[in-house]
């Protein structure tokens, strides 16, 4: 084992690796990887390590891509900007469209018996129903699929986008739209920070009825390039991420949990395990690890076998 | 060129080497855990460990490997570079290698090669030759000035070509302007594989050469990478792709590339037809 885990504190006694119970749906880990960082899974490639069998190893799932009704090429380069702590982008939801991602991506990751929540955006609430409808009828005997994130929060996109997330009657819209469709699939709507009070948002989706809230999306951020003086990204804004967001991921959550109580996947600067305890000690119920998953294919494993208390004596 | 590619390896070197090679180019050696086969044109990503780890990892084109000792060629051009520019010997590297799809090789019906690296694109080509190279290639490397050309990497047959004509070294020559135009001596004599890897000046030298010519050309691109394994989609570069309506599409250079075919590329969403 690592020294990371034998410095695990007192009071965290669960293991990651166990299952954890959302909504209907019982999911293998509480350790995920967020979307839009790992795509939708390796797609068949792999990664070869001394530590590990696979970047799959002890993930409770992983959320795809966000997949929208139509294909989408995302917004021009460049598309990423590094910081000290942390990243800003600005990829705009390129993705393959949902038909093609039901075709090709979700069998794959069926078949190779990845955990899988799908992560889908829409332009406009009532869109969520047939997506939903059309996922549960192609999928329904999928054992790997475990559930739906809608991402309600995407800062790149000129439509769908956060500010769609910011009004808890659409919020609550796009969750009636999904809900009825995914009768034993866990429900999760992800939400955006950018907004003072976060707490109303996550009660309109708790109560419209989805069975979790990740929080949070990525932080509107613009940085400039000193060289030309103007915005380094063209769309001048995009969604910053990284150990820079803990502080306010972490303020989030703590506000949903404690004002709405329903509960809460934690999502914001999560590279190790003492990043994810924190969440933990809040309240989470599972983790997402993000941009530190672009650094390595392995983060997210190695938080949850950090977080692991066996051979912790 | 096999289709299958080997999954990369995700490991922690240790610095063996890092010393400068030229007025702006300086060569690392990591020593890995393990040797790691490459491709010629493959590429690996690389960061810092501990405290000093930056947030993405920094791509590196594939030099050589020796045993378990991979080597890279690369210039200081932003705060990830400089950081690296500082590791002394006995540092530790993470490094996830080999990526990437890797320069064709060369079968019995091939053209001789025309290869045209710029600076650091280098390695790709300086491997490709140590790795495929036949009799007839023509090798070709362009440097700012004599100072800049990595000499001791670029014996016969390397021809060299300099923006500026100073600093060259007794014994040596080079050519005075764009490295394409060292190619002009073989315009006539038939056609050529032409890989080209550099700046993107020189990759729409080499395509527009080719493509005049009516011969096969690859270029390895340097797009600034995220992730280095496909799933960040923050390097993607156009492509035709007749199959759809629009007629192209976005390619993940990481793991489409870095090495495409020119003709595949849609050179007009891409700065500007050729």
């Amino acid at each position: 084992m690592s020294s990371m885990s034998r410095s695990l504190p007192s009071w965290w006694t669960t293991d990651p690796c166990e299952s954890v119970v959302i909504g209907p749906r019982t999911l293998p880990g509480r350790v995920w990887t967020a979307s839009g960082c790992f795509a939708y899974g390796l797609s068949g490639h792999d990664i070869r390590s001394e530590e590990f069998d696979s970047p799959y190893e002890g993930i409770g799932a992983v959320v795809t891509k966000t997949v929208t009704p139509q294909s989408r090429p995302g917004n021009p380069m460049p598309r990423l900007v590094e910081l000290t702590c942390g990243a800003i982008n600005s990829i705009g939801l390129e993705n393959v469209g949902f038909e093609a991602f039901l075709a090709e991506v979700l069998p794959s990751l069926e078949q190779s018996q990845v955990p899988t929540v799908v992560s889908l955006a829409a332009s406009r609430p009532e869109e969520f129903g047939p997506m939903t409808a059309r996922l549960q009828e192609v999928a329904r005997e999928f054992k790997h699929w475990h559930g739906v994130e809608l991402n309600l929060s995407c800062p790149n996109v000129a439509e769908g986008g956060h500010d769609f997330g910011s009004d808890p009657s659409t919020v609550a819209q796009c969750v009636a739209a999904a809900r009825p469709n995914l009768p034993d699939r866990a429900l999760l709507a992800k939400l955006t920070p950018n907004i003072a009070k976060v707490a109303p948002l996550a009660a309109a989706a708790a109560e419209a009825g989805c069975d979790a809230i990740a929080a949070i999306n990525t932080v509107v951020g613009l940085d400039v390039d000193l060289t030309t003086g103007k915005p380094a990204l063209p769309r001048r804004f995009g969604g910053y991420s990284g150990p820079g967001i803990q502080p306010i991921a972490l303020a989030k959550v703590d506000e949903i949990v404690r004002e709405v109580g329903v509960p809460v996947v934690g999502i914001g600067g999560i590279a190790t395990a003492e990043d994810a305890l924190k969440f933990f000690a809040l309240g989470c119920v599972a983790v997402q690890v993000g941009t530190a998953q672009m650094e390595d294919p392995l983060a997210a494993a190695k938080v949850a076998r950090d977080l692991g208390r066996s051979g912790d004596h | 060129m096999g289709s299958v590619v080997p999954a990369p390896w995700n490991l922690t070197g240790t610095v063996i080497g890092n010393k400068a090679v030229s007025s702006g180019l300086l060569r690392l050696d990591l020593e890995l855990p393990q040797p790691v086969p490459f491709a010629p044109g493959q590429f690996a990503m690389l960061n810092l460990t501990g405290s000093g780890k930056l947030v993405f990892r920094r791509p590196l084109s594939i030099l050589a490997t020796d045993g378990p000792v991979m080597s890279f060629l690369y210039r200081v051009v932003g705060r990830g570079t400089a950081l690296m520019a500082d590791l002394a010997n006995g540092e530790a590297l993470d490094c996830l290698a080999p990526l990437g799809l890797p320069f064709p090789e060369p079968g019995p019906d091939t053209p001789p090669a025309l290869l045209l690296a710029g600076g650091v694109g280098l390695p790709p080509l300086h491997a490709w030759l140590v790795e495929h190279g036949r009799p007839g290639d023509l090798a070709c490397f362009g440097g700012r000035d004599g100072g800049d050309v990595p000499w001791s990497l670029l014996p016969d047959p390397w021809q060299v070509s300099v923006d500026h004509l100073r600093d060259i070294p007794d014994g040596r020559q080079a050519y005075h302007g764009l490295v394409t135009g060292l190619a002009d001596r073989v315009l006539d004599d038939g056609p050529r594989l032409v890989l080209a890897c550099g700046p993107t000046p020189l990759l729409r030298a080499a395509a527009r050469l080719a493509r005049d010519q009516g011969w096969p050309c690859h270029v390895s691109l340097e797009e600034h990478m995220g992730c280095g394994y496909g799933v960040c989609k923050g390097c993607v570069v156009p492509v035709l792709d007749t199959v759809r309506e629009e007629g192209w599409r976005n390619a993940t250079s990481c793991t489409e590339g870095p090495v495409f075919d020119a003709a595949q590329l849609d050179w007009e969403r891409f700065g500007g037809a050729l």
